[in-house]
């Protein structure tokens, strides 16, 4: 009997899910993927080929990758754990091998740079990092040193198998910070005594046998990498801010310092800075240069050379910024203009910069040179040498922190002719004379557009091209293409054409703060012609709690003339409200730490409105960190109530997430036919706010989950569920009447779905109008869980413009794939038994296991990495929904949860279809004509 | 239902002598249109037909007949219940296009003969029972009718569960605004 009826469910899902996944042909028609990388912490250029292309980057995404340096593309990318787990420490690159460590030293790597395979991986002691260096013997290197706080050990590069380990000595008291080694089969060991000395152990290369240990009074130096570096022959070259000296220390030889004070050189430092040297070694194998540079000021470096214990200056460069620089060619490079280099010129405004450079010596012998130049916004752009940028890349976007798609404006001549309508009636002759001008309008734009016809088709096709500029932006016919404005931690706002994924504008707002929260809102559409569209931003410094506003335009990026109020009180929240202003804004109420409202824009005409509406205005206000819910209303004078509270006790539990319903969600059907074709009516609760809490115990026992639903206006609570032995982090989606959240069952190991939906029951209350404060009834409340066979990232549920279709929950899985999960399989009323009306429902008889289908994979082999969140939106078309996965990555594309029942299909025969039509049509005319020839001939006879 | 046999007793042979004579002379042999006849028809004697003329006379005996025919007409729509009922069983209530059509069929057959009730009643205007058979004819059609709405019902077509007008609700007013979030 189970074979039986595991047979007929499969048959089931085999009838009623046929989800199509995407067609070999249709990859890359309506969607598009870009790969991030993140800030940049190491680079280096693969040089050991003139014609190699690759720049190794690893950055503070914990990110390795190599970038093609002649497009600014990724040949390969390896993706490690977030967090410190996978903090990379140090990039060391050599020949092939680029070797990184990982973990605060947890992890050592080799990789192969050309293909980016994994050349070997070894798991190292604990302790903390604190420096790397490879080791050179003989003009070869076959060793890598690792020095952590009490230990140092030496790997072989081919294998990773470690050759020696030793203790450091004196670790306790002494604090190691750099290892070095000049190619001569020593390695030397770095560390201080804070304001006493620097200790040196020599360590041989062979066997790991101290050969020396010397002591060097320094008090003044606390951090070597900081103020050192090694010069030349193996000379320890100091920076001391406080006397403002060089200080020299042959690392073979001497055991005292001399002191070269830097008023002997003819150099003075700017006040308040802390002077830094930077030496080079371009190949551990062999020893240092003896040319270094020596930073003086934020953007004063000289170039110095150490020659038998004489500084010698060679070059004063003023202009150029917080530079590395590869000393291979340095004679040479002490050539270049580096006046060109300058890249204010290229980059249009002055910002923080980190370069990269390479240099290489041309065919004629002159020097070349590459710059990577990183600025504050995150954007590394890529400059050959007369100034010439190749590529930028705009890293900032691997940091999306949320978005909005906002819709594309009319074309001009459309625009020309809704305004016309939207206009108020001025008298008959204005009006004729602006239906006349409209029409000229539309005239002169139809015989543009038909001699650009007439223009390009005299061109070859193939230099034809439809990009998306930001001028020819204009909606199309299903409103399938948006703009999409993304909003960046690093305080940098984009505009993404959705349709292609281009980026048709980008806005860097300086002073943003370092932990900043953003919250961005649609205040005026689009659809009001002749206003511009409007987008506010809220950045609120989490440190003071002081917010600004940052109003613009989302189709041109452009700052909008609008003024922002000054909002001098620390902000807690902010409230989109659904009216509108005369010029058709939705007004946005500011709640500030005394529980006053602010209303931005603030007209008469706004005031006088909120006044009217202000006894039926609600908001309610989280605080995690006490565990309270606290509801308010407004009064006429804008000052604010509390209304209710709810304490949840934070030393149980703390309040983890708060999930109202989207505003622009629609729900169409307003129950659900039953078997017995009566209707179970949806308790749809706009005020509905679905809470998570998990318990502060974490003990895997004793662990739990809470889930809440509150009506946030009158705080009554709806219904109350706890998940016992499960733990977070815990996803949450709610919509129309259900929220299905996903959590880790600590008792059965495992991750479980679990959906609630509310119903009202066989009647409605109250079909017109909907509000909490009267609602007598208590809601249905249905359950049920599920085994999920995977661990998730983040998860949404698909948006439609009417709420007809179906819906589909979005998965972010850690693996990179996005899941396109039916709701019907998340449904309480799944039944155990299969009976007539439970088929007639077409309900899917419950089985405790979610499957994950290949095909439900919305983006293929796309692999979205480390996906944070989904932003669904609607488009024209009720079929259609528009999905953005962002995270490391940025994936767009379209979900068709009841299939594409409104449009043709892709591959629809036209040909077929309309040569048909004309045949018969011909056919009929025909055949009538002999029809009628026929009956004159039968009246002839 | 065939209608008496209606029209003169001359009738014109073939559909096609819409512009022929009734009867004519031919006289000249050398006419061209009377050589194209000749081939095809045998030259009748003057106030011959073709067809047999009916005796139209009225006799005593054919009253009763009437009366008979009457009733048949009367009770048709009766007769065919049974031969529906049939037809519903076999059927089924599932919702394709075979079952549709005979419930279609079923529906429009009596509310035909009921738009046309007024011609029926002319026919039946010869009998003595004209009113009773009258009534019985509706009744039958009516049970038609009644038929055809039952099995729509029990197919499930008529709109008679609160399902059927679930997708004209509109969604409800609300009364309050409400917004917030976690203290940001």
């Amino acid at each position: 009997a189970m074979a039986k009826l595991i047979l007929l469910l499969l048959k089931l899902c085999i009838l009623f899910f046929v989800v199509d996944a995407v067609f070999e042909d249709q990859v890359g028609k309506f969607d598009w993927r870009q790969q991030y990388v993140g800030k940049v912490r190491f680079s280096h250029f693969d040089t050991q080929l003139q014609s190699s292309k690759k720049v190794l980057v690893a950055t503070e995404s914990n990110v390795f990758a190599a970038l093609n340096s002649r497009t600014g593309e990724l040949f390969w990318r390896h993706v490690d754990k977030i967090g410190p787990e996978g903090n990379i420490d140090a990039l060391l690159h050599h020949a092939q091998d680029a070797v990184l460590v990982v973990g605060n030293g947890r992890m050592l790597r080799s990789w192969d740079v050309n293909v980016g395979g994994l050349n070997w991986e070894m798991l190292l002691d604990t302790g903390s990092f604190r420096s790397a260096c490879l080791v050179g013997q003989q003009g070869t290197v076959k060793h890598v040193a690792v020095l952590k706080k009490t230990v140092i050990s030496v790997h072989y590069l081919s294998n990773g198998h470690q050759k020696w380990v030793e203790n450091l000595p004196e670790s306790e008291t002494v604090d190691y910070q750099t290892v070095y080694s000049g190619g001569n089969g020593q390695v030397f060991v770095l560390g201080i005594v804070p304001h006493s000395h620097i200790t040196i152990v020599v360590y041989s290369m062979e066997d790991g046998e101290i050969i020396k240990q010397v002591s060097v009074e320094a008090p003044w130096l606390s951090n070597i990498p900081a103020s050192c570096a090694v010069v030349g022959q193996g000379t320890l070259m100091c920076v001391d801010s406080t006397t403002m000296s060089l200080n020299t220390l042959d690392l073979h030889q001497q055991l005292q310092m001399t002191q070269i004070p830097l008023q002997s050189l003819g150099l003075e430092v700017d006040p308040d800075f802390h002077p830094s040297l930077v030496s080079h070694q371009p190949n551990p194998a062999q020893k240092p240069l003896s040319e270094f540079f020596l930073q003086l000021g934020p953007e004063r470096y000289l170039l110095l050379q150490l020659n038998n214990g004489q500084i010698v200056t060679l070059r004063d460069f003023k202009p150029v910024c917080n530079c590395f620089f590869i000393f291979h060619f340095l004679k040479d490079l002490s050539q270049i203009n580096l006046a060109q280099l300058q890249p204010k010129a290229t980059l249009g405004r002055e910002v923080k910069l980190t370069l990269h450079v390479q240099a290489f010596l041309k065919k004629d012998d002159s020097v070349g040179y590459r710059v990577m130049v990183q600025t504050e916004d995150h954007t590394l752009t890529f400059i050959q040498q007369p100034g010439r940028v190749m590529w930028t890349r705009e890293e900032a976007l691997s940091d999306v922190v949320t978005m909005e798609m906002v819709d594309l404006p009319l074309t001009g001549t459309q625009a020309e002719l809704e305004g016309e309508f939207g206009k108020k009636a001025d008298g008959l002759l204005p009006m004729v004379l602006k239906r006349l001008s409209s029409q000229l309008i539309m005239l002169q734009a139809w015989i543009a557009h038909l001699w650009k016809l007439f223009y390009d088709a005299r061109k070859p096709r193939s230099q034809v091209k439809n990009e998306v500029s930001i001028e020819n932006l204009s909606r199309d016919e299903f409103n399938l293409q948006k703009m999409m404005v993304m909003v960046t931690s690093s305080g940098k706002l984009f505009g993404i054409d959705s349709k292609t994924g281009g980026i048709l504008w980008k806005h860097y707002l300086d002073n943003v703060p370092k932990n900043a929260a953003f919250k961005l809102m649609v205040q005026r559409t689009t659809a009001h012609f002749p206003h511009p569209p409007q987008c506010t931003l809220l950045i609120k410094d989490k440190d003071t709690g002081l917010a600004t506003l940052h109003v613009f335009n989302p189709i041109f990026g452009r700052k909008s003339q609008v003024t922002p109020p000054a909002l001098p009180q620390p902000i807690l929240q902010s409230l989109l409200l659904p009216l509108m202003d005369q010029d058709y804004a939705k007004v946005l109420l500011l709640v500030d730490n005394q529980y006053k409202v602010s209303a931005f824009p603030s007209t008469k005409n706004v005031l006088q409105q909120l006044q009217e509406t202000a006894s039926s205005i609600f908001f309610f206000l989280v605080d995690s960190s006490q565990g309270r819910l606290s509801g308010y209303r407004l009064r006429t004078d804008l000052s604010t109530e509390q209304v209710w509270e709810v304490v949840i006790p934070t030393e149980v539990q703390k309040i983890v997430s708060v999930k109202g319903k989207r505003p622009n969600e629609h729900v169409h059907s307003q129950g659900r036919v039953m078997g017995d074709r009566s209707v179970l009516y949806k308790y749809l609760n706009p005020n509905l706010l679905a809470v998570v809490t998990e318990s502060t115990d974490v003990h895997q026992e004793r662990s739990f989950i809470g889930i809440l639903l509150i009506d946030g206006v009158t705080g009554r609570i709806i219904h109350e569920a706890v998940q016992r032995k499960a733990r977070g982090p815990v996803h949450v989606v709610h919509s129309e009447n259900w929220v299905v959240y996903e959590y880790w069952s600590t008792k059965s190991r495992r991750n479980e779905f679990s959906v609630i939906e509310l119903y009202e029951g066989m009647e409605l209350y109250n079909s017109t109008v909907f509000s909490s404060l009267d609602r007598p009834h208590a809601p249905q409340v249905l359950q049920q869980s599920y085994i999920f066979p995977s661990s998730i990232s983040t998860m949404e549920a698909t948006l439609t413009e009417k709420g007809i279709t179906s819906r589909h929950l979005l998965i972010g899985l850690p693996s990179g794939g996005i899941l396109s999960l039916p709701k019907m399989f998340l449904d309480p009323r799944r039944p155990e038994i299969i009976s007539e009306q439970s088929r007639e429902e077409n309900l899917i008889p419950y089985s405790p296991e979610l499957i994950i289908r290949t095909e439900w994979f919305i983006n293929y082999n796309q692999t979205v990495g480390r996906v944070r969140g989904i932003h669904t939106a609607p488009s024209g078309l009720e079929s259609t929904c528009l999905v953005v996965a962002y995270g490391l990555d940025i994936y767009q594309t379209r979900v068709y949860p009841s299939k594409q029942f409104d449009v043709l299909k892709d591959d629809y025969d036209y040909m077929l279809i309309s040569s048909v039509l004309f045949a018969l049509f011909f056919a009929t005319m025909i055949s009538k004509r002999l029809a009628e020839v026929k009956l004159l001939n039968r009246a002839w006879r | 239902m065939a209608s008496p046999q209606g029209g003169g007793a001359l009738s014109t042979r073939g559909g096609s002598g819409a512009r022929r004579m009734k009867w004519a002379l031919e006289l000249s042999v050398g006419n061209t249109r009377s050589r194209s006849d000749r081939q095809g028809d045998v030259v009748y004697p003057i106030g011959y037909s073709e067809k047999p003329v009916p005796d139209t006379s009225i006799q005593e005996t054919d009253k009763n007949l009437v009366e008979k025919r009457c009733w048949d007409v009367a009770l048709g729509p009766l007769k065919q219940i049974p031969m529906n009922l049939f037809i519903m069983y076999m059927s089924g209530n599932t919702i394709s296009i075979f079952p549709i059509m005979m419930v279609c069929m079923m529906a429009w057959r009596p509310i035909q003969a009921l738009m046309s009730m007024s011609a029926t009643f002319k026919l039946l205007e010869s009998s003595s029972q004209q009113w009773l058979q009258g009534l019985v004819y509706l009744i039958g059609n009516l049970l038609g009718a009644a038929l055809a709405i039952y099995k729509c019902q029990s197919m499930g077509l008529l709109p008679t569960h609160s399902s059927d007008w679930l997708a004209f609700i509109e969604p409800p007013q609300r009364l309050e605004i409400m917004s917030g979030g976690m203290v940001l």
